[in-house]
């Protein structure tokens, strides 16, 4: 394993490229963290805008259409769980889980009925998102690397979460937003309308989903293959919580993710038995999650959420 | 005539909860609004505030028709409520939860500057300081519901409705609260005062209008009414003050010797000395929070004490089990009825053997014996005239009065020689007060010894034999029924010293 700077350089960009699609979700995690929805039907919405970019895609080769028909497609699913959540009282998580497997089922199923192909859809005529052209940097191959093959949408995820940050803490509407999750009958009780922020937080989160995905199924490669989320919608759910449901906080436990991943990555290249490395982040997951959260029981303070 | 509530009904089902009731409120007039528990009284108020639909009936604001289909629709009518359970934001600071719902903006982003002045101009015109700056998590009861005030006065309302103000406060910050009110009043808002206590309705009311089963059954001038008169009205029937009758103390029941429990390193309780001898009750005053809670679940178990002894008839059963504490003697009627006192979606029947089904009389090798439960149910349900159509029905379906007379009956009737009753009458109306305060005496009467923690300081003097006042998880003073008095007990509950008296 040569430790030079390109690779330094190399597993810092792929962090990067990992990070951002559990990024816009986590994001979306958070939101709904903030109005006290605890949206587990993350996975089913990242999957579903994954799936619908590459249906767009492949019959219009427009990259916009893509985007739009990925968070179209995940914003209905997720104003259908809303719906179910909050004005049904559904359970959140009998409702969350069913959008996953539901949605799981359905992409599977979808993909079947339009490209009549399992496992996975390839296709010569996909366009994928854009690149940040860095033909400029050619000179330093460190900056070459760092800055290589990154879309516009990587950047937007960090840029978003910086006016996330000052939307939630510095506007009127934000302040709202925030209150709901502190006390919602009070919220009623004034006359704000605790149901209807509830569901658009839990829409907002569908359409960040849906960018997610569509980051995943256009990012690094064109296609779609089934269950093609495999788990970072859950990964985002972890990093919304670890970074306390705070935009900030939530970009650098995303980047913790995107690390693990990439570290899965090169490992799995470099020595151990695949399996076991593939498990990485997941398990980055849970150890992140129970020192995260037992530093705080320590501290007196109360686990929310999760 | 500013405000006028014409002909309202309202029912939920086929239960009638208003029956053409009319109201009318001048300028600058605080109208009392009494009557027991389901009198019908809040859902008249939550009609006009718009969180309740009147079934039929109008609603007149300065001879104009007016309709309210929701709180923001009261509030920019002029009419606000301070509600009995606060509304607050816990995390928020005293000027983020004034400015709620209307707070000032800049171009892009949230005022905070100007909701600040806002708020300490507010607070200075109505003479009610509070620091802007202030988290309301760890704020005093009467400081929380001055934001409540405030928060109200802050979307402008004309005519502001306090539901059950007091029902939390201690005395001295009852007071405070009248004086505010009498202040509002005067400075030309229109006040509506729920309540069923009456001495406050004496003191500060211009008029009252008295309610009973949905219906409007008196309205009075205050200076020719007098509390005799409103509460036979709201009752319908005359409450005897009954003379407490002396009873012989005997042996030592339960003791607790320095109990000291520590969280976090936060001291709860700090060597709590007290004990209570057979025949006695003994009344615990104190604003809630101040380590009432956890005395209770140290002594029953549902805690372990830092350092200390707990004695229950001569045995230590210091960080034993609930079960083993029980069966030494004790019975718990806890604080919250509806979390910890009973299963509100179990049957009247299984609240009713709750914590004694293990009991061979119950269950003979882990089968409960239902037949034997139901009958012993109704006999609860009889003996403790709780109001309810069978003992199959769930708890959920009792009016809070009722479920807390059954758990009252379920504890009593295991005749145990140490009952801790917590908050017994909280949110219950005279009647049912008046019943449970005869049945404690009663069993006070057969010798038991009962520990009474409150945090209605006439419910304290009225039942308790001695005294302590506990203040921050200390013991500060300890009177007699003699020597109690609600000046010297409310200055010890705000952390005033025995010295200074």
């Amino acid at each position: 394993m040569a430790l030079d700077i390109e690779f330094i350089a190399h597993i810092l960009n792929s962090t990067f490229r990992l990070m951002t699609p559990i990024l816009l979700v986590a994001l979306g995690s958070a939101v709904c963290n903030r109005v006290f929805i605890f949206n587990i039907g993350l996975e089913g919405m990242m999957l579903t805008g994954a799936f619908f970019a590459i249906v767009a895609n492949y019959y219009t080769g427009s990259v916009l259409i893509s985007l739009l028909a990925a968070m179209g497609s995940a914003m209905f699913v997720s104003w259908i769980a809303g719906i179910f959540m909050v004005k049904f009282k559904g359970a959140m998580l009998v409702v969350g889980i069913s959008v996953n497997v539901l949605m799981l089922g359905a992409t599977t199923f979808l993909m079947q009925l339009f490209f009549g192909v399992k496992g996975a859809f390839v296709h010569k005529d996909l366009v994928s998102l854009p690149k940040v052209n860095v033909e400029f940097l050619k000179g330093t191959k460190f900056f070459y690397t760092l800055f290589g093959s990154l879309t516009y949408l990587d950047y937007f995820a960090v840029i978003l979460a910086i006016i996330l940050y000052f939307y939630m803490f510095k506007t009127v509407s934000g302040f709202r937003l925030r209150s709901i999750g502190i006390n919602k009958e009070a919220a009623n009780s004034i006359g704000v309308d605790g149901d209807k922020i509830q569901i658009g937080a839990i829409v907002f989160s569908g359409l960040l989903s849906g960018l997610g995905g569509a980051l995943l199924s256009m990012g690094a490669v064109t296609m779609f293959v089934q269950n093609i989320t495999s788990g970072r919608g859950f990964m985002a759910m972890a990093a919304g919580s670890l970074g306390s449901a705070h935009p900030i906080g939530v970009v650098f436990a995303s980047t913790f993710f995107g690390l693990a991943q990439t570290l899965s990555n090169v490992l799995d290249n470099q020595f151990l038995s695949s399996e076991l490395m593939i498990a990485t982040p997941y398990v980055a997951t849970i150890v992140a999650l129970a020192i995260f959260n037992y530093s705080k029981i320590k501290k007196g303070g109360k686990i929310t959420n999760i | 005539m500013f405000l006028k509530m014409e002909h309202i009904y309202k029912n939920y089902g086929d239960i009638l909860a208003n029956k053409d009731v009319d109201l009318d409120l001048k300028k600058g007039e605080i109208l009392a609004l009494v009557g027991e528990n389901g009198a019908g009284k809040s859902t008249l108020m939550k009609v006009l505030y718009g969180l309740e639909e009147a079934t039929s009936g109008k609603i007149f604001l300065n001879g104009e028709e007016v309709y309210i289909n929701g709180p923001s629709s009261a509030i920019k009518l002029g009419i606000g409520m301070v509600q009995q359970h606060f509304m607050l934001f816990n995390s928020f600071t005293v000027t983020e939860n004034i400015v709620y719902g209307r707070e000032p903006k800049g171009k892009l982003f949230f005022d905070m500057a100007k909701a600040r002045q806002d708020v300490i101009d507010l607070g200075k015109k109505y003479d009610l300081p509070l620091d802007p700056d202030a988290v309301i998590e760890g704020m005093p009861v009467g400081l929380r519901q001055r934001v409540e005030i405030l928060k109200v006065l802050y979307q402008n309302t004309d005519i502001i409705i306090f539901d059950e103000p007091t029902a939390v406060l201690t005395p001295q910050e009852v007071t405070e609260l009248l004086k505010t009110m009498k202040n509002l009043s005067k400075m030309g808002k229109s006040i509506i005062l729920i309540t069923h206590k009456l001495n406050e309705v004496m003191e500060v009311a211009d008029r009252t209008l008295v309610m009973r089963s949905g219906e409007k059954v008196g309205e009075l001038m205050i200076k020719d009414t007098n509390i005799k008169e409103l509460s036979y009205l709201m009752v319908g029937r005359h409450i005897v003050d009954k003379q407490v009758e002396k009873v012989e103390t005997g042996e030592t029941v339960f003791e607790s010797i320095d109990l000291t429990l520590t969280d976090n390193k936060v001291s709860v309780l700090d060597n709590v000395n007290i004990h209570v001898k057979r025949g006695e009750i003994v009344g615990i005053a104190g604003v809630s929070g101040n380590g009432q809670t956890e005395l209770v679940e140290t002594i029953f178990g549902l805690k372990n004490c830092t350092s200390g002894k707990v004695i229950v008839n001569g045995e230590d059963v210091t960080n034993t089990s609930v079960m083993n504490v029980r069966n030494k003697g004790v019975a718990l009627v806890p604080e919250d009825r509806n979390v910890h006192g009973s299963a509100a979606l179990g049957t009247l029947t299984e609240n009713s053997i709750m914590g004694f089904y293990h009991k061979d009389e119950f269950s003979k090798n882990g089968i409960i014996d239902y037949k034997v439960a139901s009958q012993f149910t109704d006999e609860l349900i009889e003996e403790f005239k709780v109001v309810a159509k069978n003992n199959k029905q769930t708890m959920s379906s009792l009016s809070g009065g009722n479920s807390q007379k059954l758990i009252i009956a379920r504890e009593i009737s295991q005749h145990s020689s140490f009952l801790i009753v917590s908050e017994p009458t909280r949110g219950v109306d005279i009647g049912a007060m008046e019943f449970i305060h005869n049945k404690l005496f009663e069993k006070r009467a057969n010798k038991d010894g009962i520990l009474l923690i409150s945090s209605e300081l006439t419910e304290i003097l009225k039942l308790s034999d001695r005294v302590y006042v506990m203040y921050e998880g200390e013991v500060k003073g300890e009177f007699t029924r003699e020597t109690a008095n609600e000046e010297e007990i409310g200055f010890l509950m705000l952390g005033g010293n025995k010295d200074e008296v």
